[in-house]
């Protein structure tokens, strides 16, 4: 029989890393933002970057002062170094903003022998790669409701802090994203176990999409869950209420909790496509880069479509 | 059946117990196993018409019901073997032991029976007749406890008894109390009658007897021969139950063992163990004993008749070696040759007696050979005087001779009997006297007579005639001499006269007189000429020292009867074995086991009777097995739970409390049952450690001094190798780092080159362990700077200054080569700068260096080294004070004379010991540089 626990509260800090905490640091931040550069070095794909003037946060390059322009555009320190006059422009970039929303709920915090790591660890690896990846891109990420969306190099680090910050913080973390409406066109990810009532999901993400954004749904799943391979005198506790259930032989659920499991997934997957959303089911027995890989084609595809 | 009894069989009631047990087990079933399980919501709604937990497994129930089951059955106190409770009732206990000397190597074991057999009669209130077999008494039923008293006082005896004797009280017993048990603690041999007991034994009592015996594994020794290069003995034994190899010990008369001999029985019963030992200390032997095996049996007793003599033999014939067997001395080899190491005189030597007697001969045979009188005579008679035994055969030389060294005057040409030319037969010989050494051999009709010399009849002849012919006439005759014995044979050795050397009697009757010859060694001279027998042979010895049962020599016990001389006794309760005799040595030895005895084991088939084996296991209470077993299983029933709730793992940290706690039980359990001794942990030994001062002194070459003790002269030694380091840094390519003060006592030496040394004499000497240091130091290519610093006060030719006795006392045990002052051609003054001597605060010290070889002829060479850098140099110049400087240059120390050119010179010397302590001999060719050079050119 598989064995299956919940990550102890100093673990489920560790996977967050942080700067602060050098034992945190040393345990699982540099693992953690290494793996996710290595993912998403190895996913990077060709030049995402628009490499021509227009409306972006870098500068571009200067040039002269055209007449009919719009004097606030001049620069004015570099016209002073001669007589010309200049105009400052900045990179066009073409950049969706996607938003990315990790579950850290106390269902995330496990783990079954089966598995590679915790359904926590591999959110937060998954959601700290994809989120370099899409800034070496050149798109803008934020984390929904912790962050700007950024396109900063040091994405991996400023979402490992922002994430430990909130992490620190005292209340329980939400099974289910803020309820923001998304900007139009722009994108979600959202990395979670979608453990959570469907109709409740459906409300939440009914939101999110109501200005028209779109995005993906990753559901990440323990294999102990997916399969359910109990047999035997077990008592199962439900984690995040008091709830036990106590089977005096397991194999016996197999089948309904399966058939349960099942339905519930359709459920979720009829919501997200409802919204727009794409839904897919990543299991912490596979690679990371499996579901990178997904959802780099899925986010491209969403792009150019 | 099975040996299986209880102490408190009633708690095994408890087993009914049982099914209870067994259906509360059933329906407890081990703890679930507790998950967690996120996704658990989906199905918390569900509900199962089967909730019931899951039965205990089987195996498990099993276990359980062992463990319970074990637990009342250690409640019952299971005992293995118990004590066999014999027949109950009131039964008379008729005990009959065997104490001879095979109950011996059992007879602890046999006491505990026999203890354990009254003690039980005992309890059952029955009383008890015990009787010894070696002394059997009137049996007469007694309470246990003074039986048991009896029983504690019987020792085992060194004979074997007759059985036979113990019947008579045995019967009479029996027909008082017919309802007696009868038990027979047998020893296992047939000695002594056992079989014809036992039958007897069975027909007298009412009920099978008890034969309480064990497969016979009893060693005996017997028949002890001291052949020629070995002292060989007979090791038998009864049944093939007996151990088959084992080692014969030798030991002499004060009990110091002599020597030992492996024997190997294999299969047989009988085999011979030799000791191999020189004659002398085979002689010396007194008894030989099985090692291990404590009884009378297994001890063999040497006396003077296994003791080996030298006898020396010379004879008139001249050695015809084409026929052996007409030769005299072939006859007295091979008669004399079993017991005795016979020398024989060379046949071409110029005094073969004298050659004899100065080998040491105790016994020296003469066939016929004059003794003309002259230096033989003497030689003879000094001889005799000593103590010789001379044994003459006669022969046509002795009958043509007149010589006087006889017992008896011969008359010239003697007798032929049976011949052509005579009217009478061949004569037998006649029994012999009781005065006669030779009584209790038997003469026989084979031995006959054709011809003899004959002795004069004189008055005293009949007393000197040891052995005589049937018509009177004597045979052998014999007579003291001053404290020796001249025996004369009136027949030849060889077989013309007489066919007696054929016969079994010649060897025997040789025998005795070559026994006779340790007396004559031991005895005094006798006072008066008295009969010889009467004083050499008494009537009957005293015993001396016996053996008890256990094999021990002791002093004999009031019973023991002195045995006839010249007999031997067979060991009985009379005569028990032992030493028997006066003195030390002419002592006659009776052993438990006759020579030709061999015991056998004894043989009870067909008889009615109940075997016993004497050796009862023990009862072994299963106690402390139940409750450990049960110990076990309930560890085994731990993990056997855990397993099937889930929690072996251990390879999650979730695992791991439950991991650690089963680990404690196994080790608890481990613990309990590996012997203490499993915990005794080996520390390893201290490794030397490497201190910082070690590593840096490692990492550079630096100068070194000893640290003295002595305020000053350490400052000296500091300040002086500082300036000396600083120098050579200036002026060598060496640059050595910051000079440092040593303890030889503590400090590492083998990181300094260059060691200096002043000698304080007001200093205690260092302990041994710096000198040995300092020693190895030198060995291994270190270089000592030993500075006397007593120039100014030592004198040439002068008693040694109080620094140089030092320093003598310092290298007492120091293995120094030899010392010369320092050549001028020396190497050392040529390492760097060319200087002449070594200069320090004082200029007109010698210094003092290994001696070099000599120069070869005809060589002239500029500078001489020897063959390595010479491990120590002695000056006295006081240099390190020379050499000391401050900042500026300026001395810090008064030179003698004075100036700075003493002190350059100083620094120059102190360069070249340096350079000397790390290029060697180098110089010594580089000097030659120049004509090497040269020689290349042409």
């Amino acid at each position: 029989m598989n064995a299956a626990r919940l990550l102890t509260p100093g673990e489920r800090r560790a996977a967050f890393g942080a700067r602060e905490e050098a034992h945190a640091l040393a345990r699982r931040l540099p693992r953690a933002v290494i793996a996710a550069r290595d993912i998403a070095a190895s996913i990077l794909h060709g030049a995402h970057g628009r490499r021509r003037a227009g409306v972006g946060d870098a500068f571009w390059q200067f040039r002269q002062y055209a007449a009919g322009e719009s004097a606030a555009r001049i620069d004015w320190r570099r016209s002073a170094r001669d007589d010309r006059l200049y105009v400052r422009e900045r990179e066009w970039e073409a950049a969706h903003t996607i938003w990315l929303w990790i579950d850290t709920s106390a269902s995330m915090a496990f783990v079954s022998d089966l598995a590679m790591q915790s359904k926590l660890d591999r959110a937060l690896l998954t959601g700290l790669a994809f989120a370099e990846m899409m800034v070496r891109a050149g798109e803008r990420v934020g984390l929904m409701g912790l962050t700007r969306a950024l396109s900063s190099r040091d994405v991996i680090e400023r979402f490992a802090e922002s994430l430990l910050m909130e992490e620190r913080a005292d209340h329980a973390p939400p099974e289910l994203p803020p309820a923001l409406a998304l900007a139009p066109r722009a994108r979600a990810l959202i990395l979670s176990d979608c453990l959570v009532d469907p109709a409740a999901f459906a409300a939440r993400l009914s939101t999110l999409a109501s200005r028209g954004a779109s995005g993906h749904v990753v559901a990440v799943a323990d294999p102990v869950e997916e399969t359910f391979p109990f047999s035997g005198h077990v008592e199962l506790r439900d984690v995040d209420s008091p709830a036990v259930l106590r089977a005096g032989a397991a194999q016996s659920w197999r089948a309904d909790y399966i058939a349960r499991l099942r339905s519930h997934r359709a459920a979720l997957a009829d919501t997200c496509r409802a919204h727009g959303f794409g839904f897919l089911v990543h299991r912490t027995d596979r690679p990371a880069s499996e579901v990178l890989i997904a959802l780099r084609g899925r986010f491209e595809a969403g792009a150019t479509a | 059946m099975i040996p299986l009894a209880f102490t408190a069989p009633l708690a095994l009631v408890g087993l009914a117990a049982l099914p209870i047990v067994w259906l509360i087990l059933r329906v407890t079933p081990p703890r679930p196993r507790r998950l967690p399980f996120p996704p658990l919501k989906l199905i918390l709604d569900l509900q199962r018409k089967d909730e019931t937990p899951a039965r205990t497994p089987w195996p498990l129930l099993l276990l359980r019901l062992a463990i319970a089951a074990l637990a009342v059955l250690a409640f019952a106190g299971p005992v293995w073997n118990p004590n066999a409770a014999q027949a109950p009732g009131a039964q008379t206990l008729a005990l009959i032991v065997d104490d001879g000397w095979p109950a011996a190597p059992t007879w602890a074991r046999r006491i505990a029976y026999a203890s354990a057999e009254i003690e039980a009669a005992g309890r059952r209130g029955a009383p008890v007749a015990l009787v010894a077999m070696s002394e059997p008494r009137d049996l007469a039923a007694v309470e246990p406890a003074r039986a048991l008293e009896r029983l504690r006082a019987l020792k085992p005896k060194p004979w074997a008894p007759d059985r036979a004797a113990a019947l008579g009280a045995i019967e009479k017993f029996l027909g008082a109390d017919t309802s007696a048990r009868l038990v027979w603690l047998a020893d296992g041999l047939e000695t002594g009658g056992a079989r014809a007991f036992a039958e007897k034994l069975a027909s007298l009592a009412s009920t099978p007897i008890d034969i309480v015996s064990e497969p016979s594994r009893q060693r005996a020794l017997t028949d002890a021969r001291n052949e020629t290069g070995a002292l060989s003995v007979a090791v038998l034994r009864a049944g093939a139950a007996g151990a088959a190899t084992g080692r014969v010990r030798a030991f002499d008369l004060k009990g110091a063992p002599l020597g030992e001999a492996p024997f190997d029985l294999a299969s047989a019963t009988e085999t011979r163990a030799k000791i191999e030992l020189p004659v002398e200390l085979r002689n010396a032997i007194a008894w030989l004993d099985i090692d291990g095996e404590h009884s009378a049996g297994a001890v063999a007793l040497i006396d003077e008749r296994q003791r080996r003599r030298k006898v020396g033999l010379a004879s008139g014939a001249s050695a015809d070696v084409a026929q052996p067997l007409l030769a005299p001395d072939y006859y007295l080899t091979k008669a004399l040759g079993p017991y005795a190491d016979v020398r024989e005189a060379r046949a071409n030597a110029p005094d073969p007696v004298g050659a004899l007697i100065d080998d040491g001969a105790s016994v020296l045979v003469l066939s016929d050979i004059a003794v003309a009188p002259g230096a033989m005579r003497a030689r003879l008679d000094k001889y005799l005087e000593d103590g010789g035994v001379i044994v003459r055969f006669a022969g046509s030389r002795l009958a043509a001779s007149g010589d006087d060294l006889t017992p008896a005057t011969l008359r010239r040409g003697g007798r032929t009997l049976g011949g052509a030319l005579s009217w009478e037969t061949p004569k037998k010989l006649r029994p012999f006297d009781r005065e006669s050494p030779f009584f209790g051999l038997k003469t026989g009709d084979d031995v006959s007579v054709s011809r003899q010399v004959l002795a004069e009849p004189e008055p005293g002849l009949s007393e000197r005639t040891w052995a005589q012919l049937a018509d009177g006439t004597p045979v052998v005759t014999a007579e003291r001499r001053g404290r020796g014995l001249v025996v004369l044979f009136h027949v030849t050795a060889d077989t013309t006269w007489s066919n007696l050397p054929l016969s079994g009697l010649f060897p025997e009757m040789l025998r005795r007189i070559v026994a006779l010859s340790a007396e004559m060694e031991q005895a005094p001279a006798p006072a008066e000429d008295g009969p010889l027998a009467r004083q050499t042979r008494p009537e009957a010895l005293a015993p001396q020292r016996t053996l008890d049962g256990f094999g021990v020599l002791g002093a004999p016990p009031a019973s023991a009867r002195p045995i006839p001389a010249g007999e031997t006794a067979r060991a009985g309760a009379d005569h028990p074995p032992g030493f028997y005799g006066a003195g030390a040595h002419a002592l006659s030895a009776v052993n438990a086991l006759a020579p030709e005895e061999r015991p056998k084991p004894a043989d009870f088939s067909g008889l009615a009777h109940r075997a016993v084996a004497l050796e009862a296991p023990q009862p072994v209470d299963l106690r402390p097995l139940a409750l450990g077993l049960m110990l076990a299983m309930f560890v085994i029933d731990g993990f056997a739970a855990l397993w099937y709730a889930g929690g072996l793992t251990w390879r999650r940290a979730n695992g791991r409390r439950r991991g650690a706690a089963a680990v404690v039980a196994l080790a608890a359990s481990l613990a309990l049952a590996a012997p203490p001794r499993a915990a005794r942990a080996q520390t390893p030994p201290p490794q030397p450690q490497a201190t910082q001062r070690d590593i840096s002194a490692a990492l550079a070459t630096r100068l070194a001094y000893v640290v003295t003790g002595d305020a000053r002269a350490d400052e000296a030694s500091r300040l002086g190798l500082q300036e000396l380091s600083r120098t050579l840094a200036e002026r060598t390519s060496l640059a050595p780092a910051e000079p440092v003060g040593v303890d030889p006592a503590r400090d590492e030496l083998v990181f300094y080159p260059f060691l200096y040394w002043p000698i304080v004499a007001t200093r205690p000497q260092p302990p041994p362990l710096a000198v040995q240091k300092i020693a190895a130091f030198m060995k291994q290519g270190g270089f000592v700077v030993f500075d006397t610093r007593d120039a100014l006060t030592a004198r040439a030719g002068g008693p040694p200054s109080p620094e140089a006795q030092w320093l003598r006392e310092l290298l007492a045990g120091v293995d120094v080569p030899a010392l010369e002052p320092v050549p001028r051609d020396h190497v050392v003054t040529k390492t760097f700068y060319i200087i002449d001597g070594f200069v320090g605060r004082t200029a007109n010290g010698q210094t003092w260096i290994e001696a070099l070889p000599p120069e070869p002829a005809g060589e002239s060479r500029p500078a001489r080294s020897g063959d390595s850098v010479s491990p120590l140099i002695v000056v006295s110049n006081d240099l390190a004070a020379a050499w000391a400087a401050d900042r500026s240059g300026a001395t810090l120390y008064p030179l003698t004379p004075g100036g700075p050119r003493q002190r350059e010179l100083a620094l120059r010397g102190g360069v070249n010991l340096v350079m000397y302590t790390l290029t060697g001999n180098y110089k010594a060719d580089q000097v030659h540089v120049r004509d090497l050079l040269n020689r290349l050119g042409h």
